[in-house]
Order: C-alpha cells, then structure tokens, then sequence
C-alpha cells in the first residue's frame, strides 16, 4: 500500500451531538478533514474528543448530526462495514494471537486470499519496523512495539480513514517521542486521512497539519498549529494551548489596557469590553522578557522560582498585586538570576488576549 | 526473646487432617474394592462384576452423552449471555445472578416437577430433557466462572478493535473472546460435566436411568461391588481433571513455544 494505490477520503461530522441523558458530551460539532490530512481533536478531560472519534468509527451513536465519508452518509454503517482502522489508547492487541495473526486479523474477516494476506502482513511489518517479532506473542513486546503492531494492524485493512484515541498515553516519555514521529511519517507516507484525539498539546502540534481545541462538547477553534499558538480565537485556546500567565489588568480604552503598569493592545478575537472594567490578560511566558533594572517603563519584581527544563529554564516572579509570573529564558542565560534576586521585565508581544473576570 | 513461629505447626496440622478426612477413607475403599469374594484375599472380582453387569455401559454412555450435551448447551446459552451483560447490559446483570442462583435456592422436587411441565411434549418423552436440567442445576456455577473470566480481560476494547477491524460478531466472539476466557470456559465446562455426570435425585425423579441411578440400584445387589463402583468414579473423576489441566497447561506450553 503506497500513497498512489489508494484513494484519500474526506472525513466529515456536520452539527453532531451525543447526549448522554442531560448531558451534552459532543455539542454540534462540524469538523472537515481533508484527503490525506492529520488532524488532531485536542481537549482537556470531558471536552468530547474521545466521543467525537468513537462516533466516526461506529462505536457510538449520534444523537443529532450528519457523518460523511466523501459525502457518503455514514450514520447508520456498522462499525465492522466502515474501513476505519483505529488504534487504542491500551493497544487491545489480541492476546491469543501473534503480532502476524493480529495484524492478518481484519484481512481475514475480509476474506482476503491467503497469498494478498501474507504480502500485506510482511510490507506492514516492515513499515512498522517489527518484521524480526512476527512470531511473537503480544505480551512478549514492548509497550511501543505493541502500539506499533496496533498500528500496522489499523493500516492493513487499508481503511478509508486512520482513527488514533491517544495511541501514545501509556508509553513512556522516549518512546513516546519516536512512535509520535513514527506515526506521522507513516501518514505522510501512506497519504491516509487521520484523526487524533490526544489531550496533550505537544503531541497534537508535533504532527498535525491541523488541531481542533475543544471545550465542553465543542470546536472551540481549528488551525494550524502555529495559527493557534499565534492567533488563538477564545481565551480558552489562549490558555489550553501553550503556557500562559494570566494577569489581571484593566481596560483604558477600546482595544487597550494597562496591566503591570504597562500598556497593551488587546486582540480583536477577545470580544469588546468597557472602558475601566477589570479583565484577565493572557500572556504567554516567552512573550516577556528580562530588561536592564534602570528601564523606567519596566515592571520589578522578586524572582521566586526557578526551574531547570533543559534547554530552558522557567523564572517565576512575584509582583505585587499579580500571581506568579512565569517566563522562560535560554538556560546559559539564566545562571546570573538567583532566587531572591530583584529584576525587571516587560511585555514585548504587541497584542494580547483578555478575558472577563 | 525468640519468636516461635507457628507456621510449620499449622502445616503439619492441616495436613493431617487432610489425610485423615480424604486420604484415610479412600485408602479404605479402594482396599475394600479389591476384597475377594466373602471378604477375602485380594482379586479383581469386584471390578469385573461391575464391566460386566447389566446397564453399567449404556448408563455410563448415556450419563457421558448427556453430560457432554450439557457442557455444549450451557456454553452456547451462557457465553453470549455472559458476554452481552458484560459489554452492554450491565444493569441486567443483577436480574440474571439472581436468575441464576435459583436452582440453589428451589428444592430439587420442585424443580423437577415443575420444568418437566412446562417443558414441550416431545422433550418429556426423551432423556435428553435431562440435559436441560443439568443446565439449569450448573447455572449458578457457571455463571459465577464465566463473569470472574471475563472482568479479568479488557473485553470491551478488545471487542471494539475487533469490530473496527471489519470482524462479524460471531468472528469476534469465537476468534477473540472465546479464546480470552479460555480459563473461564474450562472450568465452567467441567463443572457443568461433573453437576451433570452425577446427577442423581432429578433423574430418579423423572424416572430416568443414567450412571448415578444405575449405581444405587447396583449397589444394592453387591455391597463391595458399590465401593469398587465408587472408586471407579472417583478415579475417572481424577483422570478427567488432570486430562483438562494437562490440557490447558500444553496450549499454554504451546503459545510459549511458538513465541
């Protein structure tokens, strides 16, 4: 199966709801992949990733809403009659089966012929590095050969759309990394339409062409993933994506406010608000930096933290009247700031999100 | 102070025990069945009067026969049950332990009398409406060993990744969850095999003869002849259990070895 022999599908949820009794899981949600993207559902707990995929591959029902596989209406298609390969948080590999007969599996129940069934196992093997543990039993690999296999035993159905329920969760930080990388060279390779749920941001912008932050039950804005980082559409994306002090400030106009004594532009995507009303402004750590102490348009504070993150390293500062501001700062730079130490910093970004209070 | 450890003791103790309880009077009974005639000397007699008395081979095939239909019937009607109220009817599953814990708590005449009429005419007329009987007495056995099995397994992912991969349900059940409870299956199996093979008051009742009901009647014509016959069964009973363990053990062997 190579990116030429197949045909991308796009995948579509047009106004889909699941309501479990009074609760509302998945709220009108309308979301479009495109023919061979990757694009990842991102959300804290409860916000209705998880629900929006399982819809897509069948195991749940909507409530309301249309779902459209190249504006085929899929709503009432059976789970088993969907070609969507989906891979699981906990593997699921086939414990009774070898890694081979749990990648043949879906080709059986498709009653592919014994010879198509074999190359397609052993190229899947090969795509997924694991060719040596044919054999294998999956209780005798690894937590990310096994997530591998579930990979490979998605893919070999070569289903229309390639589902992912945070497929990295249960693996350790390493592997975490390179099955990641693994996947999306994988997608790109096989040009397969994907949707990931995960809720870690990291993992959803590494790979994706496009991520959907969502909020109780809805999409609250989908973009690319600098997009959303730069130009977040709701101070819930502000400060679910990325890290993000939030301070309080007040509105000196339309547009503007004063906060840390300093002004700011407020986004257009953060709604109006009132001349002299109270706001939260939601600035990002690196979008503050460490000025000279004699800069009079400065904000002073005490350092009262300081985290080592490798590269980087994470001050906190105490201010008066404000929660604990982080920044971020290059860790060779950041050997002269003690804690304890005085130090001033100003906000460099030119606009910035507020919410009301 | 040196703390005296009560644990060899309490070994020795039990074990004891044990072998007074168990060991002592099968020992007995198996040098009883050896008696000769009146009592003395040792033969084989015994065990020669029971192959070649009247019905012990058409009753010992019969209570096989049905023992087995047995097994096959409460698997077919337990497995899926088991599997459904695990997946998706989680709130029947009160209903169904209790439904299940009945032939426990209904006295056996009851029991007996009671099903035979409502069951179809053509079934009363035949032994094999003992094997719906013998279903029902290992419901409450089989019930338990089927859930036990299936709460230790991730049954709905494992479930939900084989319909995803395109499998039917009876592909999903037979490929995937069947040999997931493999363990589960077995042992319900055998206690259904076991219920059933010694089943006497239900089948005496309803005027039928198998291997139990078939043994009291023999019994009483030979007294060491019924020890030999209990011995027999106790044996056969060992025999079985050890061909299922050896059995489960090399599939175990197996998957290692293939691996």
């Amino acid at each position: 199966m190579s990116k030429k022999d197949r045909v991308s599908s796009t995948l579509e949820l047009r106004g889909v709801s699941r309501h479990f009794g009074s609760v509302k899981a998945l709220d009108g949600l309308d979301l479009v992949v495109e023919p061979g993207e990757l694009v990842a559902l991102l959300g804290p707990s409860g916000c209705g990733k998880t629900t929006a995929l399982r819809i897509v591959a069948g195991l749940e029902v909507a409530t309301s809403g249309e779902l459209l596989v190249n504006e085929s209406r899929y709503n009432e298609v059976p789970a088993s009659e969907r070609d969507m390969g989906m891979v699981f948080q906990s593997y699921s590999l086939f414990p009774n089966l070898t890694v081979s007969e749990n990648i043949e599996y879906g080709l059986r129940a498709r009653k592919i012929d014994a010879d198509k069934r074999k190359k397609r196992v052993d190229r899947m093997l090969e795509l997924v590095g694991l060719s040596v543990k044919a054999k294998a039993y999956p209780h005798q690999l690894s937590g990310g050969q096994q997530q591998r296999v579930a990979l490979a035993r998605a893919l070999a159905i070569e289903p229309r759309v390639l589902l992912l329920d945070e497929p990295l969760s249960a693996l350790d930080a390493q592997v975490r990394g390179q099955i990641r990388e693994e996947i999306r060279r994988i997608q790109l390779e096989l040009g397969i339409t994907t949707l990931f749920v995960t809720h870690d941001q990291e993992e959803a912008m590494a790979i994706s062409d496009r991520v959907g932050v969502m909020s109780h039950g809805k999409l609250e804005q989908i973009d690319t993933p600098i997009g959303l980082y730069n130009a977040p559409a709701t101070p819930f994306v502000a400060s679910f994506v990325g890290q993000a002090n939030r301070i309080p400030a007040q509105i000196t106009a339309k547009g503007k406010a004063r906060v840390l004594n300093q002004k700011v532009n407020i986004s257009e995507n953060a709604g109006n608000f009132e001349e002299g009303q109270s706001v939260n402004v939601i600035i990002r750590p690196e979008l503050l930096e460490i000025v000279s102490e004699s800069d009079t348009d400065a904000t002073r504070g005490i350092v009262a933290l300081k985290s080592f993150l490798g590269p980087m390293t994470k001050i906190g500062i105490a201010v008066e009247g404000a929660p604990l501001i982080h920044l971020n700062i290059a860790s060779r730079e950041v050997r002269k700031i003690e804690i304890g130490e005085k130090i001033a910093f100003k906000i460099s970004s030119d606009e910035v999100m507020a919410e009301r209070v | 102070m040196k703390r005296i450890s009560l644990k060899w003791p309490l070994i020795a103790l039990s074990s004891t025990f044990a072998f007074i309880l168990f060991v002592v009077p099968l020992y007995g009974a198996a040098a009883y069945s050896f008696k000769g005639n009146g009592g003395k000397g040792h033969s084989f007699a015994n065990y020669q009067w029971l192959i070649h008395a009247d019905g012990f081979y058409p009753s010992l095939f019969t209570s096989l026969k049905l023992a087995v239909l047995a097994g096959v019937l409460n698997l077919l009607l337990m497995v899926p049950t088991m599997v459904y109220l695990n997946l998706k009817g989680q709130k029947f599953k009160p209903l169904v332990d209790f439904l299940c814990i009945l032939p426990l708590i209904i006295p056996v005449v009851s029991l007996a009398i009671g099903a035979q009429v409502a069951m179809p005419e053509f079934l009363q007329n035949t032994e094999y409406e003992l094997v719906f009987f013998f279903v029902i007495i290992a419901l409450p056995y089989t019930y338990r060993a089927l859930d036990t099995s299936l709460q230790t397994v991730a049954l709905k992912t494992l479930v939900e990744a084989s319909r995803s991969l395109g499998a039917s349900w009876t592909r999903t059940i037979i490929r995937v969850i069947v040999p997931a409870i493999r363990s589960g299956i077995t042992g319900a199996l055998f206690l259904t095999f076991a219920l059933s093979i010694g089943e006497y008051t239900i089948t005496s009742l309803l005027h039928w003869e198998t291997f139990p009901t078939w043994t009291v009647v023999a019994a009483q014509q030979n007294i060491l002849g019924a020890i030999a016959i209990s011995v027999f069964s106790f044996v056969g009973a060992i025999v079985l259990l050890t061909a299922i363990a050896l059995f489960s053990k090399k599939r175990v062997q197996q998957v290692e070895v293939e691996a």
